[in-house]
């Protein structure tokens, strides 16, 4: 591997990982305030993906639109299956492996109605970025790798802000650690549990448009993107959000890099063998203390 | 118990008379399949309803089943009983692989199998040489017993249906004996199960076991049911299948796999006429069935049988109208 | 009388906390051996490290011969210890007769093999177990109860089931943590009259317990522990009369007589070897 190479895939890995901690994010999120694991996750990024392609289609709109619309799409989306879905079930007290079989349900409807309404067909995404390679720091690459992690960088740096200084960020994290005391205080559970969603949902559709122009979009193009993304978050830590942005970057790195190195045929089996090693050896992850059984 | 014994007659007979019932070869064809799903729910409800282990990697052990039978038929002309219990043994012996990840629990331990049932499946895409690769593995031999040919949609359907029965009841003798009973209790509280004496690992292994065995079996019927094998009928899209299965029909209960089993074969089919709209309901009716509770829907017929048992009786007798009847 | 279990140095940390330090006690084979202290005192912690649920950071537990120190929990509960849990753990949706058939896993032998076979075995087998936990369910007293579900249950009869599925398997030693815990004047007289029964069967126990109209009639020997070490070792006579013991724990106890005495600590059985 020549270092130009070493560089390239390092970027291609970065960006693909960045991606990876945005849905990692929200399923870590989602874990923490209601304990669901949240198999739909990879839908909203879907869904955001094909929300920002239609704006352009609708527009011709610049690509900070089509990126907006996108999270709309996911947060939205992800909201309203809340809302409907899994606060029935909750205050119907359906067990959990009901309730993430429920999401395993919300997954088939959701990558249905895209079907329906975008085709089957993988749709090719509009040229969002410069085209041709930039010279950075001597090396040729990808301007839209770059911007890939610089934009989920920010929306990442946003999110942290969010949780630390604003009133209704701090409230959702108290109502995830310890719900009872939070509904003492004054906070409604049921309301951070909506934002908790929405947010998610807006990370993972911001991710499914940085993904689409990386690609194209397709109805199935969420499913297994999520189960990656909730191997980074157990990487990471289950649960922990800083575990989720670095459990993102590592898995894509080791994914990109087992891509060059060993096969491309193989790169999905690699980042499972690092799944069950990391389950084994480091069940909590590589950022969390203590144990957490989900 | 004797009961319970003309109940399981009564609808072994029901469903041996299916093909009678309906003789178009298609229907047969779907219904053959929708017992092998069966016996991938039974091996399901193995694990989640008695020793409480989600697992979402039986579509693995279904393919290497399938891929094992349909080889040894194909390459060595194994006649196709051997080749179905081979196709068992094999992916019995792969589920020894899961041993590590036994200690894990919960979804911990379902992601595990999710990351071996899809590792499976890339090999299976993967290894031309073995598999057939992305291709798949086509001319597998029509079944033949005493050189007479089972290859009829018929055949093949009484083949299936015995199979299952002889599932059922061996899930349902394990179900009633000391293993069934250190399962459940391991389901139940995996402390105080230890402290009667119960091995975790080695029981939780030892179910897994129990369900290859009979996922692969399955396999092995699918492979000469369809005489043609492609990758992704084992992707992980079929393990989440046969766990929805399950929980649609009702977790701990056999009747109740062997009922989820059927609507998550048959409906999608039933739906065929909605066309386009088919997987969409069929996506609404999975999150309506896990809503409705770990009863699932072999729980709400049997309340609703007792419910009418309890009241029915009343209602026939008090209310005018059915004097008028 | 011979020595059952005889424990030496034994020691268990969580973080920095002490929970048992340094602690050496000898149960006598036959005996009902009580083990006694105020909240918190390490009593369970002591009650998982000889069951096996938690493992020790330091000593030495020799049973009936053999150093089981590092035994798991499963191996111990079929060479003879057997235990009931502070935080009551049945099975709670399986039935009362289930539960207590659980109890002779380790006693029983037949496999997956023999089910499928309905080998002739296996039907002795399970005719055997069956009456078993009948003879257990009936020893308790809730012979009536057999088909219910035991997480159904009233408080007092489940911790009954509890104890039944630790002696159906007649275990050599009988760990019993707060077994009058929650109950009435006249259910822990029962509980007396229980714990005698099952000593005369011929099992060892060690019990720990609060009640101390329980502990007093019931127990040959009495260890007391107070923040986790050993304060004091005897008869009953001899530890009524012992002055620290009285200013530890008796005395503090009596003023606070009128409460009942549930105890809070959270179960700590989590950690094993
Ligand atoms: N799993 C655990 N983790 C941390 N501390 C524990 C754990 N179990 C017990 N402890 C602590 O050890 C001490 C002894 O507890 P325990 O053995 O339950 O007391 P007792 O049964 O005598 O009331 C207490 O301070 C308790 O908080
Ligand atoms: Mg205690």
């Amino acid at each position: 591997m020549t270092i130009d190479q070493l560089v390239q895939t390092t970027l291609g890995g970065l960006a693909i990982g960045c991606i990876y901690s945005l849905i990692a994010l929200g399923i870590s999120m989602i874990i923490r305030a209601t304990d669901i694991l949240h198999f739909a996750q990879g839908e909203m990024l879907m869904i955001g993906s094909m929300a920002g392609l239609s704006s352009f289609w609708l527009q011709g709109m610049p690509f900070w639109l089509v990126l907006l619309a996108g999270v709309l799409g996911g947060g939205l989306v992800s909201m309203l299956v809340e809302v409907v879905v899994y606060r029935t079930l909750r205050l119907r007290r359906v067990s959990a492996i009901n309730i993430m079989i429920a999401t395993l349900g919300v997954s088939i409807v959701l990558q249905n109605v895209a079907r329906l309404v975008w085709g089957s067909e993988p749709l090719r995404y509009p040229t969002l970025f410069a085209s041709g390679g930039v010279k950075f720091a001597g090396f040729t690459v990808s301007p839209q790798l770059i911007w890939i992690v610089l934009l989920s960088g920010l929306i990442m740096g946003v999110l942290i802000l969010f949780f630390r200084f604003t009133r209704l960020g701090i409230a959702m994290q108290a109502a995830a650690q310890d719900p009872d005391v939070a509904q003492l205080m004054g906070i409604s559970v049921d309301r951070t549990t909506t934002y908790t969603f929405a947010i998610s949902g807006m990370m993972a559709g911001a991710a499914g448009v940085l993904l689409g122009s990386l690609f194209f979009a397709s109805f199935n193009m969420g499913f297994l993107t999520g189960i990656k993304a909730f191997v980074a978050a157990t990487l990471g830590g289950l649960g922990s959000i800083a575990g989720a942005m670095i459990g993102g970057l590592i898995f894509g790195l080791i994914e990109t890099f087992s891509g060059t190195l060993i096969s491309t045929a193989y790169k999905d089996a690699v980042g499972m063998v690092v799944l069950i090693a990391i389950l084994l050896f480091m069940p909590t992850g590589l950022l969390t203390r203590g144990g957490r059984e989900v | 118990m004797r009961s319970s014994l003309i109940a399981r007659l009564g609808v072994a007979l029901l469903l041996a008379a299916v093909p009678l019932l309906q003789s178009n070869a298609y229907w047969v064809h779907i219904f053959s399949l929708a017992l092998i799903g069966v016996i991938l729910a039974f091996s399901q409800q193995l694990l989640v309803g008695m020793a409480g282990i989600v697992s979402l990697g039986q579509g693995a052990f279904y393919g290497i089943g399938a891929y094992t039978a349909a080889s040894l038929a194909i390459s060595f002309h194994v006649p196709f009983v051997l080749a179905i219990v081979a196709g068992g043994l094999l992916a019995g012996l792969s589920s020894l692989l899961l041993i590590p990840i036994v200690r894990l629990k919960g979804s911990s331990l379902a992601v595990a199998t999710l990351g071996f049932a899809i590792i499976v499946h890339l090999v299976m895409l993967n290894e031309d040489w073995l598999t057939g690769g992305s291709i798949g593995m086509i001319d597998i031999p029509a079944p033949t017993l005493f050189g007479f040919s089972l290859g009829g949609e018929k055949a093949l359907y009484y083949i299936c249906l015995i199979t299952a029965a002889a599932v059922f009841l061996a899930f349902d003798r394990i179900a009633h004996s000391r293993f069934g009973r250190a399962l459940t209790a391991i389901s139940q509280d995996e402390e105080a199960a230890r402290a009667s004496g119960i091995n975790i690992a080695v029981y939780k292994s030892k179910c897994f076991l129990v369900a290859a065995i009979a996922s692969g079996i399955a396999g092995g019927l699918y492979a000469f049911h369809s005489r043609y094998l492609n990758p992704n009928d084992f992707d992980f899209q079929k393990s989440i299948d046969i766990l929805i299965m399950v929980v649609i029909g009702g977790i701990r209960s056999l009747p109740g796999a062997a009922l989820g089993a059927a609507i998550v074969v048959l409906i999608p089919e039933l739906l065929r006429a909605s066309g386009e709209f088919r997987l969409l309901l069929f996506g609404v009716m999975v999150i309506v069935f896990a809503g409705a509770g770990s009863k699932g829907l072999s729980g709400i017929l049997v309340d609703l049988v007792k419910y009418i048992a309890q009241h029915g009786q009343r209602w026939l007798l008090q209310k005018p109208w059915t004097a008028r009847l | 009388m011979s020595t059952l279990l005889d424990i030496s140095g034994l020691s268990r940390r969580f973080g920095g906390l002490v929970a048992v330090g340094d602690v050496g006690m000898e149960v006598a084979a036959g005996s009902v051996h009580g083990l006694i202290g105020p909240n918190g005192a390490g009593k369970t912690t002591m009650l998982n490290l000889i069951s096996g649920h938690l493992a020790s950071s330091a000593g030495k537990i020799q049973f009936d011969g053999s150093d089981i120190t590092r035994w798991p929990v499963d191996r111990r509960a079929r060479f003879g210890i057997r235990r009931t849990f502070q935080n009551l753990r049945l099975f709670r949706e399986m039935t009362v007769l289930e539960n207590i058939m659980v109890g002779m896993h380790g006693q029983t032998h037949c496999e997956i093999w023999h089910a499928l076979l309905r080998s002739p075995q296996q039907q002795a087998e399970e005719t055997a177990i069956t009456e078993r936990a009948r003879e257990a369910l009936d020893f308790v007293g809730l012979a009536h109860l057999a088909d219910m579900q035991a997480g159904a249950l009233p408080y007092g009869s489940q911790r009954l089931v509890e104890i039944a599925r630790a002696i159906v398997a007649r275990p050599k030693l009988l760990l019993l943590d707060e077994p009058a815990a929650g109950l009435n004047g006249a259910e822990s007289q029962r509980m007396v009259d229980l714990i005698r029964m099952i000593r005369a069967s011929g099992v060892t126990v060690l019990l720990v317990e609060h009640h101390m109209d329980v502990v007093m009639p019931s127990c040959d020997c009495i260890t007391v522990l107070n923040y986790g070490r050993r304060l004091a070792n005897g008869s009953p006579a001899e530890i009524r009369a012992h002055p620290e013991v009285i200013k530890a724990y008796l005395g503090g106890r009596l003023k606070r007589r009128a409460k009942p005495t549930q105890s809070s600590q959270p179960e700590a059985a989590h950690a094993s070897p």
